[in-house]
């Protein structure tokens, strides 16, 4: 069990930005290519099979919260009691973000 | 975004949005296209009898009887936002009882991709030729038109009348053998 709960799942915010960002790019372009050949082609159903392929691409790149997206973790202050003692950090105990 | 759930629900909405565009942009680049076209038609036999309608009133009515020829080629009909025609024939004349009479004699659905080039000749009609009284016997301008319902991908479902019709006229004699 403190293996699966140490792989780490959290992006952070500006891995969340980019993955949003990545996903809208991919499926504007697939929509916009399969538009294109489904014209060229006259088969709408080619432009919808082209689109669901970008939506996969983009669920496979920006739904698992890859490392790539973990790259500009905040830098917290450390934590200090009532006198401005910084308090020494449990290693056992991650706390897990909102 | 930051779970794997929120991340989800946003790139299937997104994705569901740009189908709905792309959807109406397919609708958009066919909806202004001119979807007439020649057809050539012809009766070869036309009788009239006077028989009794049990389906309605039981009271003797006119029925027609006529064989017809069609000729024409829809190929030109279909692009990415049409799936399926449905060609219908339809008999229009007057009666002293009413101004139009519009009757569907025969149809037929032509998928995309079937054959469109259609040449019929001395063709039954699917459907029966009932006036709703004694208006047939020597009516002397019934007339046959060719139409087309568009079944598209996304869109209207316009009813088009094909250019050419044919008009002819029933015999002033009842027939009373069989047909």
């Amino acid at each position: 069990m403190d293996f699966i709960n140490a792989i780490p799942t959290h992006m952070d915010y500006d891995g969340q930005a980019r993955a949003e960002r990545l996903s809208r790019y991919i499926i504007t372009l697939f929509g916009a290519v399969g538009l294109i050949w489904g014209y060229i082609i006259q088969q709408f159903s080619q432009t919808v099979y082209i689109l669901g392929a970008g939506f996969a691409l983009a669920a496979l790149l920006t739904i698992p919260p890859w490392p790539m997206y973990r790259r500009k973790p905040l830098n917290w202050q450390p934590a200090r009691d009532e006198n401005g003692v910084i308090i020494k950090e449990q290693p056992s105990k991650k706390g897990k973000k909102k | 975004m930051h779970t794997v759930l929120q991340r989800g629900n946003s790139i299937l909405a997104y994705a569901l949005s740009v189908l709905a565009c792309l959807t109406f942009l397919c609708f958009a680049s066919t909806v202004f296209l001119d979807y007439r076209t020649q057809a050539k038609m012809n009766t070869v036999k036309v009788v009239v009898k006077n028989v009794p309608d049990y389906s309605a009133s039981r009271e003797k009515n006119d029925l027609g009887f006529l064989t017809f020829d069609l000729q024409t080629d829809l190929t030109s009909l279909f692009n990415w936002n049409v799936k399926q025609l449905f060609l219908y024939l339809t008999a229009e004349y007057e009666t002293p009882n009413n101004e139009l009479n519009q009757v569907v004699l025969w149809d037929k659905i032509i998928l995309r991709g079937e054959n469109a080039v259609l040449d019929f000749k001395n063709m039954n009609t699917k459907y029966y030729f009932w006036d709703d009284g004694n208006g047939l016997k020597g009516n002397k301008n019934i007339t046959l038109t060719l139409s087309w319902n568009i079944i598209p991908n996304a869109g209207l479902l316009p009813n088009i009348f094909s250019h050419g019709q044919h008009s002819f006229k029933f015999p002033m004699e009842y027939t009373t053998s069989r047909v």
